[in-house]
């Protein structure tokens, strides 16, 4: 990857995080702790997140389980635009980890930057596309005012050319970092990188 | 067919039934189905170690209000009717009136949960001590962090099923 952008705060760098609060310690993890943190993440075991959040591994069980499915399985919305959603919500959110992270993976799957390089200067209007635009913009609305949203919003999707199925994505990666974003910001910080 | 009785919270209250297009779009995504009400019923499980079920529907009904998102604020409230919940605390919740509340942990969950779904970039390091200065344990903070976000997630895939739907029955 090239070197990383900075803009108004927010980059595609590789961030640390840690916890305000005290983690679980591995030896003294439960066997119930040790299966959910398997099961969420490969380096769960080395993240101050996952260790933080497995003070309750049901919750953080069921977590992963919806985080992963609407992340990473496949058809429906491409892997990239669900990327850009994240990272959209997680710049209105002001999480600076999560749009870290989610910047790099759609880097990593639509090889350019440039959207990104947009939404972190201004989300408002940010897209190269209009089905990016469209994509963009939805994610900013159901942020900010879900009880605004209605069947306009999901029209104009339909009009940029996205299906039932994409625009049903596209809903589950916009949630799911209202989710994720208040844990990262509420639960601890992000650590940059020693210049 | 409505589906009034269903066991799943977002499908019973966005009135999606099996002849809805939006109802089969959904379920093509049944491991998230399967896990968004799986998170519901971790989180309001009775046995559920540490706070009271009380605690945690007081918390979910004052983030739908904050949201807002009446249809799952009337579902919360209705769940902590039928546990005759303190009745003063409610309108206190309903009102938006947390400083009323004289239960001092509650209160301190209320106000940390005013933080996280209006700004929550304002949630400091500050905002989550406060909790264990007001008596919650490590796992309990952890469970009311997952609540509160949870309910943010709930609320934006109830409205966004609810707009899906309501386009469906324009055409």
């Amino acid at each position: 990857m090239s070197t990383p952008v900075y803009i108004k705060g927010f980059t595609n760098d590789t961030l640390g995080w840690q916890a305000w609060l005290d983690v679980v310690q591995l030896a003294q993890a439960t066997p119930a702790q040790m299966a959910v943190l398997e099961e969420s993440h490969p380096k769960a075991k080395e993240s101050d997140y996952y260790l933080f959040l497995v003070h309750q591994p049901e919750i953080l069980r069921q977590r992963s389980l919806a985080f992963n499915a609407i992340m990473y399985a496949p058809g429906g919305l491409s892997r990239a635009e669900r990327e850009l959603a994240s990272t959209v919500v997680s710049r209105i959110n002001g999480c600076v980890y999560c749009a870290s992270v989610h910047a790099q993976r759609f880097e990593q799957l639509a090889k350019r930057l440039d959207v990104i390089e947009q939404v972190f200067e201004e989300p408002h209007g940010a897209g190269t596309t209009a089905r990016e635009r469209a994509i963009v913009d939805f994610s900013i609305a159901l942020t900010l005012n879900p009880d605004h949203v209605n069947a306009d919003s999901i029209a104009k999707l339909k009009e940029a050319g996205l299906s039932s199925p994409e625009i049903l994505d596209l809903i589950h990666s916009i949630a799911i970092f209202a989710w994720a974003n208040r844990l990262m910001l509420n639960l601890g910080e992000p650590i940059f990188p020693s210049v | 067919m409505l589906n009034p009785n269903s066991r799943d919270t977002l499908d019973r209250l966005v009135n999606l039934s099996v002849q809805n297009q939006t109802y089969a779009v959904r379920h093509e995504r049944e491991k998230v189905v399967s896990a968004t009400q799986g998170s519901e019923d971790g989180l309001f499980d009775p046995a559920l170690p540490g706070l009271s079920l009380e605690e945690r529907l007081c918390v979910a009904l004052y983030a739908c209000l904050l949201t807002p998102a009446p249809e799952l604020a009337a579902e919360y409230e209705g769940r902590l009717a039928k546990l005759s919940a303190n009745v003063q605390t409610m309108a206190h919740i309903k009102n938006l009136s947390i400083h009323a509340i004289q239960d001092t942990r509650l209160q301190a969950m209320l106000n940390f949960t005013h933080t996280l779904i209006t700004k929550p970039i304002n949630a400091d390091k500050q905002a989550l001590l406060s909790l264990p200065q007001a008596g919650l344990a490590t796992a309990e903070v952890v469970t009311l962090a997952q609540l509160i976000s949870f309910v943010s997630y709930q609320v934006r895939l109830a409205a966004g099923l609810r707009a899906m739907l309501a386009l469906e029955n324009q055409s």
